[in-house]
C-alpha cells in the first residue's frame, strides 16, 4: 500500500495530538491527587493554588495512620473484597459450567434470570436489602456486605464466564470422560485450565467491584471500625468541611491496590474482555 | 473397539449435577435479590417509614410523586446523565480505540496510562474532581483564570444550570477507558486484509469505517454500551460526593434522589415508588439502544 508522505505526516500529527490531549485530561486528576496529598495546609488553602508545590510534606500521611482508623478501613475492604471474590468465583464457575455444558430443567429460564437480575437498578434494591440484612442482625456490621455483594458480582461473573466456557471445545471434555473422568473432574481438569486467563480477568473485575463499592457500604456501616475504605475516606470531615490533605493521601493509598492490579493484568484485560464480547 | 458410554445415564447424571451446580447461583439471584426486589415493589405501595410497620396505601406514593416537579426534574436529569454520558463515552472511546489500534512509537505506554481512570475507585475519582472543582481553592478555576479564559471563578458545584454537566464530566472521565479497551479488543480481531481490499476498491477512510470496522465490532459495541448504560444509570457516589445532587436537585439523579427520600427524609415507601417508577425507563433505554445498534 502506498501512502503519500504528506498524509503520513498529517496522520501522525493527528495521532499524537489526540493522544497528547487525552493524556493530560487523563493524568491531571492523578497528579493533583498526589500533589495535594503532599502539600502543606498553608499552601493548599490559597485562593490561587500553584501547579507545582514549593515544599513537600508527609504530614498528611503521618496523621492518616496515627489519627484515623484508615488501616482498619483498608483491612475491612481487603477482607470483604477477598472473601466475596473467592466465594462468587466458586458460585459462578459452577453456575456457568452448568448453564453452558449441562442439560437440566429450567436451564434457559435460570440463564435469563441471571442476565435480567443484573439489570435491576441499585436504587430499587438498596432499601429492601438494608432492611433484610439489618433484620438478620448485621446492623452496622461489615459482614452484612458479604451477603449483599454477591448480588452484583455473581451475575456479572456468570455473564462473563459463560462466554469463556462456551469457547472451550466440547470434544475435549468428551475425550476426558471416555478416559474415565466424571463431570466434576472433567470441569476441573479440562475446562478450567483452558479458561484460566478468562477466570483471572473475571477475578480482577470482581475484586475491583467490591473494593470500589460505595453505596451499600455507606448504608450498612456507620462506625469507623466497620467501615470499608471508600466510606472511611469520604467521612474525613471536620464539622462539614472536608479535610483535603487527609482525603487525598488516603485516596492515593486506597487506589494503589486496584491500580497495580490493573496495570499487571492489563494485557489479559484487553484480550479477555474482547473474548467475552465476541461470543 | 471403542469403549461404549451409556448415553441415558450421562443425561441423567447431567441433570442432577446441573441442578446441584446452579443452586448456589440461584439462591443469590432469587433469594438475596429476587425477594428484596418483590418486597421493594410491595413497599412502594405502602407508607413504610423507618422503625414502623407499613400500611398499604395503594397508588398514593406514585400520585404524590407524579405531581412533584422535583421528581420530573430528577427523571430528566437521569435521562441526560445516562444517555448523554454513555454517548460521549462511546464516541471518545471509539476515537481513542481507533488511534491506539495503529502502530506507532509509545503505543504500549499510552495503552497503560489511558486505562488508569477506570481502575480508580469511583469515590476517589469523585473526591479528587470535587477538590479540583472547588470554587475558592480549586485548580480548575485557577488555571482558567491564569489563561484568561474566564474573568471570575466559576461556581462549578453550586450554579444550578451547570452542576449536572459538572458531575457528568467526572463520570465520563472515569468511563471512557472501558469503551476504549473493549473496542480496542474488538478492533484487534479484524483482519487487516479487508482494509487492503477496500483500499484497492477505492473506499476512503470514512467508508471503510462504516463498511468494515463498525459491522465487525457491532457485537462488542452492543455489550459494552449495555454494560455502560447499567453502570451509569446506577452511578451513585459520583453525584452524591461531587455535588450531593444539589443545589435544589439540579444535579440529582434517581439513585441520589431515592437515597435522599429514604435516608434523609426517612420515607421508604416514597423512595421505593420513585425507584420502581424508573425501571420501565431503564428497560426502554436498553431496548432502544439495542434496537439502534441492530439498524
Amino acid at each position: 500500500m502506498v501512502i503519500s508522505k504528506k498524509s503520513k505526516v498529517i496522520k501522525y500529527g493527528l495521532t499524537y495530538g489526540i493522544l497528547g490531549i487525552s493524556l493530560i485530561f487523563t493524568l491531571f486528576p492523578f497528579y493533583w491527587m498526589v500533589k495535594s496529598s503532599l502539600t502543606i495546609n498553608k499552601e493548599m488553602y490559597l485562593p490561587r493554588p500553584q501547579l507545582i508545590p514549593t515544599t513537600i510534606t508527609f504530614d498528611h500521611y503521618i496523621s492518616l495512620f496515627k489519627e484515623t482508623q484508615f488501616m482498619r478501613n483498608m483491612y475491612n475492604s481487603l477482607y470483604i473484597a477477598t472473601i466475596t471474590t473467592v466465594v462468587c468465583l466458586v458460585i459462578s464457575i459452577l453456575g456457568s459450567y452448568a448453564l453452558t455444558r449441562l442439560r437440566f430443567p429450567l436451564r434457559k429460564f435460570l440463564g435469563q434470570s441471571i442476565i435480567v437480575s443484573y439489570l435491576l437498578p441499585t436504587a430499587v434494591l438498596f432499601i429492601p436489602m438494608y432492611v433484610a440484612v439489618s433484620a438478620l442482625g448485621f446492623n452496622d456490621n461489615k459482614n452484612g456486605l458479604l451477603i449483599i455483594y454477591p448480588t452484583f458480582v455473581v451475575p456479572y461473573c456468570c455473564y462473563m464466564l459463560n462466554s469463556y466456557f462456551k469457547a472451550v471445545p466440547y470434544s475435549l471434555e468428551e475425550a476426558a470422560m471416555i478416559d474415565g473422568c466424571n463431570r466434576f473432574m472433567s470441569m476441573v481438569k479440562v475446562v478450567l485450565p483452558i479458561a484460566a486467563p478468562g477466570i483471572a480477568v473475571v477475578a480482577t473485575f470482581a475484586f475491583t467491584m467490591c473494593w470500589n463499592e460505595y453505596l451499600y457500604a455507606l448504608i450498612m456501616t456507620t462506625s469507623p471500625l466497620q467501615q470499608t475504605v471508600t466510606v472511611g475516606i469520604s467521612s474525613f470531615k471536620f464539622s462539614d468541611h472536608a479535610i483535603w490533605g487527609l482525603i487525598m493521601s488516603a485516596s492515593v493509598i486506597a487506589s494503589l491496590p486496584v491500580v497495580i492490579l490493573y496495570v499487571l493484568a492489563q494485557s489479559w484485560l484487553i484480550s479477555g474482555h474482547a473474548d467475552g464480547g465476541v461470543k | 473397539m471403542f469403549f461404549k458410554i451409556d448415553k441415558n445415564s450421562i443425561v441423567q447424571t447431567d441433570k442432577i449435577v446441573g441442578i446441584l451446580f446452579i443452586i448456589p447461583a440461584a439462591i443469590v439471584i432469587f433469594g438475596i435479590m429476587g425477594i428484596p426486589f418483590l418486597r421493594a415493589v410491595y413497599l412502594s405501595f405502602t407508607d413504610k417509614v423507618v422503625g414502623r410497620p407499613e400500611e398499604f396505601i395503594g397508588l398514593q406514593n406514585y400520585i404524590t410523586l407524579f405531581k412533584d416537579m422535583t421528581y420530573w426534574k430528577v427523571v430528566k436529569n437521569t435521562i441526560i446523565y445516562t444517555t448523554g454520558g454513555v454517548g460521549v463515552k462511546l464516541i471518545l472511546g471509539m476515537i481513542l480505540a481507533l488511534v491506539l489500534n495503529q502502530r506507532f512509537v509509545g503505543r504500549g505506554f499510552f495503552r497503560t496510562v489511558l486505562l488508569l481512570p477506570w481502575a480508580l475507585p469511583g469515590m476517589v475519582a469523585a473526591m479528587t474532581w470535587r477538590w479540583m472543582y472547588d470554587s475558592t481553592y480549586g485548580i480548575i478555576n485557577s488555571i482558567l483564570l491564569s489563561l484568561n479564559i474566564i474573568e471570575m471563578p466559576i461556581p462549578w458545584l453550586s450554579l444550578p444550570s451547570i452542576t449536572l454537566y459538572t458531575v457528568m464530566v467526572v463520570n465520563i472521565w472515569r468511563g471512557v477507558p472501558f469503551f476504549l479497551f473493549s473496542l480496542l479488543g474488538g478492533l484487534q480481531t479484524i483482519d487487516g486484509q479487508m482494509y487492503e481490499a477496500a483500499y484497492v476498491d477505492g473506499a476512503g477512510a470514512i467508508r471503510q469505517f462504516f463498511a468494515i470496522t463498525l459491522p465487525s465490532i457491532g457485537n462488542i459495541l452492543k455489550i459494552t454500551t449495555l454494560l455502560s448504560l447499567i453502570w451509569t444509570f446506577n452511578d451513585f457516589e459520583n453525584v452524591f460526593l461531587v455535588t450531593g445532587g444539589g443545589p435544589l436537585y439540579s444535579s440529582s439523579v434517581i439513585s441520589t434522589y431515592t437515597y435522599d427520600l429514604a435516608l434523609i427524609q426517612n420515607s421508604f415507601g416514597a423512595s421505593l415508588a420513585a425507584a420502581v417508577s424508573v425501571v420501565p425507563l431503564l428497560i426502554m433505554i436498553i431496548f432502544l439502544s439495542a434496537k439502534a445498534k441492530a439498524n
